[in-house]
């Protein structure tokens, strides 16, 4: 019995490790994701949000891409999926995902930058294509 | 013509459900007879789902587009390969396909049991045409791949770029196998529980079953880390995704599982930790299935949202969590063990420690997986969690991991001496700090993969050591040479050396994903002619110089290669090329990287962008400004190389003949075989 217990405090060791591990690495990868309209009323209320770092998903308005492939530069305008309303300007540096393109749905990870630009490290395209409606593609 | 399928379908679920009412009715009233007419209607779900899961594939190869399905994932230009894997490239067809290969495995379990294990059968065949009748009831009631539309397009939409790649169209398949290879064992395991048999028999009667489906689950695991290595195009092959961490999930409980049975067979302990292991990892398969296709949780490779299917899969889970739970509850008092743990330090320790492990990072991974739906549920915003929580708990669990596999297979059961652990770990140790110590000298500073190669070479050697006392004594012995002792000892009890194997293959991985700590990376703009320097951290510097462009048209693309000659050290070292591909059917861009493949390091080409890609395809700009992103992978290939190993010592493990149960026919040879154990026993005592 005593051999048991010693093997269960050894147990509740790790336990406790793993626990800790969790906890700490919850705090330092913790990210809000908000849709453009919840992100705009939560900067409204209170700038330090912006601060805190966000994922965004949202839809890549048509007309608004601009990609440099030399400096990998790209621009665009993200919009509200639901409304329709919010838009904000996205920046991001890196090669342009395949499936990107306008119309899409992404999702864009980084920080609102104090001139309203949401500065991206990552965007990430949905892969609609596979996914959507087909009898509506082929109407259309 | 493809409408026998749908009809194959519907009589198939029928059969399923009424021979599943007729299994489990026969088995609690002792209707021998209800029970073999149950068994006959697994037969049946087997033919008929192999005349539909046939339709669906003609359907594609005869270019049937007036079928919603066939015309989302095919076209005519589609080759005939990626036609016939048509099959599971989209939801409603892979849960076809799903039930397909579940009704295979349980035709195999029904046959090899139509004389034996009679007790369990009734139950066994019961539950298999239960989740047999599920798969098909989602397919026909909510996700119909024989559903046609009001018009028939002259051609589909052909198959998104990204699944045209040949790990892609096998990953799938073998991750399903896996899945449902697993529910042989979960059934047999229900089946203990209703005929109150739990003593060690419906786990060592499923034991191949069970590395049979970890066999697959791994190797569809590895084929997923594969494709995204090549075709997602940044270099990366594990990103902690939802629908990755579902199909690790079940790995993790079942790996759990594959270990503890061992402690149940050898000292009659944890039978109800075993019990509960399997149910948890069918569970989690189940789960696993739900999570991908419901498109709950937001993920890079999330199927449609569809609300039917995600209440169906809600449903059957409940109810498999609420059936399996009150089963275990009734028996409680069956799990008596036959020993207790006698002592921390001994294998049973080793092994508890072990299972623990697997669960703390089974637990974590579901935890970061679920928290945006759980933390949305709570305070109404989503939050996400990234893969620095993930490699914050998940890789010293590995290290730990890693240590134990060393000590494991070595230790003493029951309790471990001193003299027995001064005996079995002087030498690994002193490997692995001599290993440490060469590291640090050469410059490595990187705490975590400092420790993963210093564990790894300790548990490396004790499984040398392993081989090495066993060969050694079976040469003494039988005056074997040591090749021929080598493959004689392998071939005898196949179960713990093969597993030896595949702890040196999970070795070999690990430390190939230890070479991400010294990833290299570099991005440039370049001019046909210009170059660019990468740095590898083994010492060597590649130049690359982007020599030209190309555009020419391939049966449903254009292909735009940009070539690229190397230099290793200034030695020329051949020619990478990298493309786009612009798909004609679908308005699709896809990238393929260029890999240099070494035994040490890969060099990663992505063709990042091109300036002016119009001109390079209409032929008038044949000498564009090209940006390239590159990197150097170290120790990337080990990884594969660890999984292959892994797989070898699988297949040791299965091959039909491993358990010696050859009756005492010829005497000598029984004699050297006991003298052999005799050794082992000594080695382990």
């Amino acid at each position: 019995m005593k051999k048991q217990s010693r093997f269960m405090a050894g147990a509740l060791v790790l336990v406790g490790v793993v626990g800790y591990l969790a906890v700490t690495g919850m705090k330092d990868s913790m990210m809000y994701y908000y849709t453009p309209d919840e992100l705009a009323t939560k900067v409204a209320a209170d700038p330090s949000v912006r601060d805190l770092g966000a994922k965004m998903g949202g839809r890549v308005v048509p007309g608004s891409v601009q990609y440099d492939a030399r400096t990998l530069d790209l621009r665009f305008t993200i919009v509200d999926i639901a409304s329709g309303r919010t838009t904000f300007p996205v920046a991001h540096n890196g090669p342009l995902p395949d499936t990107f393109e306008e119309g899409r749905d992404v999702v864009v990870e980084g920080r609102l930058a104090a001139d309203g630009t949401f500065q991206a490290t990552t965007v990430l395209t949905k892969c609609g294509s596979r996914y959507e409606a087909v009898e509506e593609d082929f109407r259309a | 013509m493809t409408q026998i399928g749908e009809v194959a379908l519907w009589v198939a679920f029928i059969l399923a459900l009424w021979g599943g009412v007729l299994a489990f009715a026969g088995g609690r009233r002792g209707r021998g007879t209800w029970v073999l007419s149950a068994e006959r209607s697994v037969y049946a779900v087997f033919g008929l789902l192999i005349v539909s899961s046939g339709a669906i594939i003609a359907a594609f190869v005869r270019n049937e587009y007036g079928y919603k399905y066939v015309a989302g994932y095919s076209n005519r230009e589609l080759s005939l390969f990626y036609k016939i894997t048509g099959l599971w490239a989209g939801q409603t067809g892979s849960l076809v396909f799903w039930a397909l290969l579940l009704a295979l495995f349980s035709s195999i379990v029904v046959w090899q049991n139509r004389r034996k294990n009679r007790e369990f059968m009734p139950y066994v065949s019961g539950t298999l045409l239960v989740v047999l009748a599920f798969f098909m009831g989602v397919v026909l009631f909510a996700s119909n791949p024989f559903q046609l539309m009001d018009f028939t397009p002259a051609d589909g939409r052909g198959l998104n770029p990204q699944l045209q790649n040949y790990w892609m169209t096998i990953h799938p398949p073998t991750l399903y196998l896996g899945f449902t290879a697993f529910t042989v064992p979960f059934a047999f395991a229900v089946a203990a529980l209703i005929s109150g048999r739990l003593d060690t028999r419906w786990i060592t009667t499923t034991r191949r079953w069970t590395l049979l489906a970890w066999f697959f689950l791994t190797n569809g695991i590895i084929f997923g880390m594969m494709w995204a290595y090549v075709e997602l195009g940044w270099g990366g092959y594990w990103f902690w995704d939802p629908v990755e961490n579902a199909s690790l999930l079940p790995w993790l409980t079942g790996t759990a599982f594959l270990h503890s049975v061992m402690i149940q067979e050898k000292r009659g302990m944890l039978k109800m930790w075993n019990v509960l292991l399997i149910l948890g990892t069918f569970l989690l398969s189940i789960f696993a299935t739900f999570l991908t296709r419901s498109g709950l949780i937001e993920s890079v490779h999330s199927f449609a949202q569809n609300l039917t299917i995600s209440w169906i899969f809600l449903g059957f889970l409940s109810f498999l969590v609420i059936v399996s739970a009150a089963l275990v509850w009734w028996r409680r008092d069956a799990f008596e063990p036959e020993n207790r743990l006698e002592s921390a330090v001994s294998r049973e320790g080793a092994f508890l420690l072990n299972n623990l492990v697997f669960i703390a990072a089974m637990l974590t991974v579901l935890w970061g997986t679920m928290f945006p739906l759980i933390s949305e549920g709570i305070t109404g915003t989503k939050i996400t969690v990234g893969p620095p929580f993930f490699n914050r708990v998940n890789i010293p669990l590995g290290l730990l991991l890693l240590g134990l596999l060393g000590i494991g297979p070595v230790i003493a059961w029951r309790k471990a001496t001193g003299r027995n652990l001064v005996r079995n770990f002087t030498t690994p140790v002193g490997v692995a700090l001599a290993v440490g110590a060469v590291l640090w000298l050469s410059g490595v500073r990187h705490t975590y993969a400092l420790l993963t190669f210093v564990l790894g070479a300790f548990t490396m050697t004790t499984i040398v050591v392993e081989f090495w006392k066993g060969t050694r004594s079976r040469a003494r012995i039988e005056g074997e040479g040591l090749p021929v002792a080598f493959v004689h000892l392998m071939q005898r009890n196949r179960r713990r050396h093969g597993g030896y194997v595949v702890h040196a293959g999970f070795v070999v991985m690990f430390m190939g994903f230890a070479g991400a700590a010294y990833d290299t990376e570099e991005q440039m703009s370049l001019r046909p002619g210009e170059q660019m320097k990468i740095a590898s951290p083994f010492g060597h510097t590649y130049t690359l110089t982007y020599q030209a462009m190309s555009a020419y048209p391939a049966t449903n693309m254009t292909k735009v290669i940009a070539s690229v000659n190397v230099a290793k050290d200034g030695r020329p070292a051949g020619v990478l090329t990298a493309e786009k591909r612009s798909y004609r059917q679908r308005e699709e861009v896809a990238s393929e990287v260029g890999i240099r493949r070494a035994w040490n390091e890969d060099l990663y080409l992505i063709l990042a962008g091109i300036d002016d890609i119009n001109g390079v395809v209409q032929g008038t700009n044949p000498r564009p400004i090209v940006t390239f992103k590159v990197l150097v992978q170290p120790l990337v290939p080990w990884i594969w190389v660890g999984g292959l190993i892994m797989a070898i010592g699988t297949l040791v493990a299965l091959w039909p003949g491993a358990e010696p149960a050859r009756p005492a026919a010829v005497k000598p040879k029984l004699r050297v075989e006991k003298m052999v154990d005799a050794d082992a026993e000594l080695v382990e005592a």
